[in-house]
């Protein structure tokens, strides 16, 4: 359970910035409907753990956020991606990557590779 | 980097949490909308819209505080959030509050209470500088005189020879003090004043004592080497005590002359305000003089001095010690030829001890250590069961919050917060009793400092403070805090086995099981603690009625006791006969006074002389022989007087003088050990191994009990000298022997039956024979007697205290589980008494149930009581530990408590209406 929302929310992160870095400026929702949008079901539960995730990235000034006006005129809250953040991503999308490819390349071996 | 620009955030971000908490409320606000919004243009009915952004989001609560536990220093935030939540609670239900803040308080309070005894008495070190750089001569300690030049087991005493030498030759110490191992007390007058001497406790110490202990003085200065030299000006040291209270801190005190027992002294300097001297004792000295004022510091056989030294850093206490050893062995060896062939046989053994002197002469810890260990078992038992009690209320709590708790945790709540709310709530409500308890404690410690050390009016009084001090406020802290989490965890853990659905499925069916056994284990173990208590308070009342009712063997009814002292209002020893006569005059003529007569010591006065005893005509006894017997000195018609009756012979009379044959009487005892069944009448004996006279027995007393120790054993040997006759030995030109010994201190006065004397009348007849004799004190004999057994009396009524506090509780424990439980039966008995069961099936279905818990405890309880008997050990004086009354009486005692406590219960349970219990349901 524990392991989980763990993993969930190191993804959720870079999922996070990611999104800020594609889009520019946005509200909570706003990312959550993306994150959902690409991920499927990943986030349709759960919505709400996005904002821990939020929070911790601003603590870490890897975004900033301020009070603005939604399309609709409602209030929200915009967050988007800071220089650090930036510096941020690049790295971690490095280290995903790499990983990825690791992993990809264990699940596509043949067992002779193994001996 | 990261990690500390986070930190420091959450530091700041702690300190704005309202704001963003806040935040997060809008933030949730704005998405749900939003997602409403959407959910909306998707066709949806708005109700069914706001519910699927809501299913979508998750649960709320859970966010929040993943948020909170993100953002701020969490562990802070929700300690304060969970006090706070808990006191609330707490406030909303006061009367269940206040019972568990009031038995806690009695809990903690008794327990802090003798803690604070304990750590006066056992634990504290002296008021002075680096008390763990002192040592002490001897393992134990001794009072107060030790002849010779062999000690039994240790040499723990010195002469003034010895500490000289022990001073002169151990560089180790960087300053060895010696002082006098007895108490002693001052006749004390101002010089120029008329009005009579007061008595004040004294000490003689050596010159270095005050620097060994690393002491400033409060002001003046205190005492030096210099005032310890044969010759010097007289010097005293007062204490801050007798100077502020009794001369209301007058600075003229110092340098002015006081007449210590008619003897000029000038007061130099005042002692600071924490120092009370070497000792815990109960009246600290109030003057302190140098050695070089007494004689027998050069008489190198009266071991009477006490030693503590300052070691110098880095020398090792073993090596010192092993040094000593040698050094007694070669001052022993330089008396060679003192020696008598006893103590020759003995010197191979001869050796001593060194052990940590911090604490200073260690006598009542000695002889508290045992008794202060028994209530502080006790307290702790009741400390146990108030705990259990209150852990029983909030299980009752516990289970009437279930719904609450599962909503709670249907809401998304974790349980570890679930368990750590309890556990707040429970510390909270046993810091609150142990605040309470404090008051109870402070109170506690003065009414026990009070009746197991009484102070005499104008006297220090015993130097322990009941006001809470830092170890004893930390002491209540630590137990308040292991009693609420002790307390605490039985319905913690319940707190996380709350299955929601079950719970808010149908709380009272569900739950009825759960939790009833952690209650009645609880109950269990309440009576078994109970038992153990009850039944030491009955053995120690059974031992301290054996030791009080026993037959003393003299009368105590109609008889005063009026102790004075001659000597310190400067009386020689010829002057010592016409005074007694005058007293006996003075005193007979008083209205209501039938007779009168003196002794050195009346029985149970705290007072022992004592003397080896020879038997004419055979060898004087041997080393290893118990030849050392207590006597006393008596005025003629003494016997008659203490109401002893003398069994055979005569008593002492008139014609008892210097010039007649020297007499003695003995006692039972004494005839025994020296003569068997032969007639000891007629036959003669000596004390002391240099000679004395030869005393005729003239007649046997029976056995009275004049020692305050022993009390338990048989009543020891015994023989009382006249007062007239001088003991100067036979060889030409010998000193007398024990010369003081005809300073008589105690007067035996028997009024006639029915009558009444006045203290003011005694007073005034001893005033009119002269007006400077210092009268110490009068009472009567029965409070002297009764007094010997004050500590006895204190443990068991303590004790006694304890018991009842728990059988109280334990019954409160049961009650509460009892009715609960029949509560919980209510649709039950309902049903029984509809298919035909009757009052008196369902009052024993009740009773059952609360009995078959008790008995478990007494079964528990009784091989607990058993080992607590034989805990009490010594302090039952040879009663047995195992007294099947004291346990039966103990045993009926709880079970008629239980009966109580479980009847109103039972009784209300069975009125129930069956047809009303079944529409409950």
């Amino acid at each position: 359970m524990k392991e989980r929302a763990d993993v969930l929310q190191g993804t959720l992160a870079l999922m996070v910035l990611k999104t800020l870095d594609v889009l520019g400026p946005l509200h909570g929702y706003g990312i959550a409907r993306r994150i959902e949008q690409i991920s499927g079901d990943l986030l349709s539960v759960n919505q709400g753990t996005l904002y821990p995730v939020l929070l911790k990235l601003e603590q870490e000034g890897s975004i900033a956020s301020e009070w603005g006006s939604s399309e609709n005129n409602r209030k929200a809250r915009f967050y988007r991606l800071t220089r650090d953040g930036r510096k941020q991503l690049r790295a971690e999308t490095r280290d995903w990557e790499q990983t990825a490819a690791i992993i990809a390349r264990f699940f596509t071996a043949k067992a002779e590779h193994f001996q | 980097m990261r990690a500390l620009r986070r930190s420091l955030k959450r530091l700041t971000s702690w300190m704005h949490r309202e704001q963003d908490e806040a935040r997060l409320r809008a933030e949730i606000e704005e998405h749900l909308a939003m997602q409403t919004a959407e959910n909306l243009r998707a066709g949806m009915p708005p109700a069914e819209a706001r519910r699927q952004a809501r299913l979508k989001f998750g649960t709320v609560e859970a966010i929040r505080e993943d948020y909170r536990t993100q953002r701020g220093l969490p562990f802070l935030e929700d300690l304060i959030q969970d006090a706070r939540y808990a006191l609330r609670r707490l406030r909303k239900s006061p009367a269940f509050t206040l019972t568990a803040v009031l038995t806690l308080a009695l809990g903690i309070g008794a327990t802090t209470s003798i803690f604070t005894l304990v750590y006066a008495v056992i634990l504290k070190s002296l008021a002075v500088a680096n008390p763990d750089e002192l040592l002490r001569l001897g393992t134990e300690s001794r009072c107060c005189y030790w002849g010779g030049y062999s000690q039994d087991k240790e040499f723990s005493l010195v002469s003034g020879e010895l500490y000289k030498y022990f001073r002169d030759n151990t560089k180790e110490f960087t300053e060895l003090a010696a002082f006098s191992a007895s108490e002693s007390a001052v006749g004390v007058r101002r010089a120029g004043r008329s009005d009579p001497a007061e008595l004040y406790p004294d000490e003689e110490v050596s010159g270095n004592y005050f620097a060994m202990f690393g002491i400033q003085p409060y002001a003046g200065r205190l005492l030096t080497p210099n005032d310890d030299r044969r010759g010097a000006p007289p010097v005293a040291v007062m204490s801050y005590r007798l100077w502020k209270q009794r001369y209301g801190s007058d600075p003229s005190v110092i340098g002015s002359v006081f007449n210590l027992s008619d003897r000029p002294f000038t007061v130099v300097g005042i002692t600071p305000p924490g120092f009370f001297g070497d000792t815990l004792r109960d009246s600290p000295p109030d003057f302190f003089l140098p050695l070089a004022g007494d004689y027998d510091i050069n008489d190198p056989q009266t071991h009477w001095l006490d030693l503590i030294g300052r070691i110098r850093p880095g020398a090792a206490p073993t090596a010192i010690e092993a040094k000593m050893r040698v050094e007694l062995k070669q001052w022993l060896r330089s008396h060679w030829g003192d020696m008598t062939a006893n103590d020759r046989a003995k010197f191979p053994q001869q050796t001593l001890f060194l052990r940590p002197g911090g604490a200073g002469i260690t006598s009542m810890r000695e002889e508290y250590e045992h008794w202060l260990e028994i209530l502080m078992m006790a307290s702790g038992f009741v400390l146990l069961i108030v705990c259990a009690n209150v852990a029983n209320l909030m299980l009752v709590r516990g289970l009437e919050r279930r719904r609450q708790t599962s909503l709670s945790m249907a809401l998304g709540a974790r349980a570890s917060r679930l368990v750590r709310e309890a556990l707040t709530e429970s510390i909270l409500l046993s810091l609150l009793g142990g605040a309470a308890g404090l008051a109870i404690a402070f109170a506690g410690t003065r009414l026990i400092v009070h009746y197991a050390f009484p102070a005499t009016t104008g006297l220090g009084g015993i130097p322990i403070n009941a006001s809470p001090s830092t170890p004893v406020l930390l002491f209540a802290f630590v137990i308040s805090l292991a009693t609420g989490v002790a307390f605490g965890i039985a319905p913690a853990w319940m707190a996380t086995r709350t299955d929601p659905i079950e719970a808010l499925r149908g709380a009272s069916r569900a739950t009825a099981r759960t939790g009833s056994r952690t209650r009645k284990t609880l109950v269990v173990l309440q009576a078994a603690l109970s038992l153990v208590l009850l039944s030491a308070a009955g053995l120690l009342t059974a031992a301290l009625a054996h030791l009080a009712n026993q037959d003393f063997g003299f009368a105590q009814d109609r008889r005063i006791i009026m102790q004075f002292d001659p000597r310190l209002a400067g009386y020689q020893p010829e002057q010592l006969t016409p005074l007694y006569r005058n007293i006996h005059d003075s005193l007979s003529g008083v209205p209501g006074v039938a007779a009168v007569a003196l002794c050195i010591y009346s029985p149970l006065g705290g007072n022992n002389w004592g003397a080896e005893v020879w038997v004419d005509g055979r060898p004087h006894p041997g080393p290893n022989e118990e030849s050392f017997i207590s006597w006393d000195r008596i005025t003629p018609g003494y016997f008659s007087v203490i109401g002893n009756p003398i069994l055979r012979g005569r008593g002492i009379t008139e014609q008892d003088r210097t010039t007649t044959q020297h007499v003695a009487v003995i006692n039972e005892a004494f005839a025994r050990k020296f003569f068997k069944n032969a007639d000891p009448i007629g036959k003669y004996f000596g004390r002391d191994e240099m000679g004395s006279r030869l005393y005729e027995i003239v007649g046997v007393a029976k056995d009275a009990r004049y020692l305050d120790f022993g009390l338990d054993k048989p009543v020891a040997p015994f023989f009382f000298l006249p007062v007239e006759q001088h003991d100067f030995p036979p060889a030409p030109g010998a000193a007398e022997v024990s010369p003081s010994s005809h300073y008589l201190k105690d007067i035996v006065i028997v009024t006639r039956p029915g009558a009444t004397v006045s203290v003011a009348a005694l007073r005034h007849a001893m005033a009119s024979v002269d007006p400077n004799l210092p009268i110490i004190h009068i009472r009567t004999l029965k409070d002297q007697v009764a007094g010997t057994f004050g500590q006895q009396r204190l443990i068991a009524r303590l004790t006694s205290f304890f018991g009842i506090l728990s059988l109280v509780l334990a019954s409160i424990g049961l009650y509460g589980m009892t009715a609960y439980n029949a509560g919980r039966r209510v649709s039950e008995i309902g049903v029984r008494m509809a298919l035909g069961a009757d009052r008196a099936q369902i009052i024993a279905l009740i009773l059952r149930g609360a009995f078959a818990l008790v008995l478990l405890g007494l079964f528990i309880g009784l091989p607990i009581s058993l080992a607590a008997g034989r805990f009490l050990g010594s302090q039952l004086y040879g009663t047995t530990p195992y007294n099947p009354a004291v346990t039966l009486v103990a045993v009926v005692t709880l079970a008629l408590c239980a009966l109580a406590a479980s009847l109103i219960p039972a009784l209300r349970a069975s009125l129930i209406l069956p047809h009303e219990a079944l529409r409950a349901e």
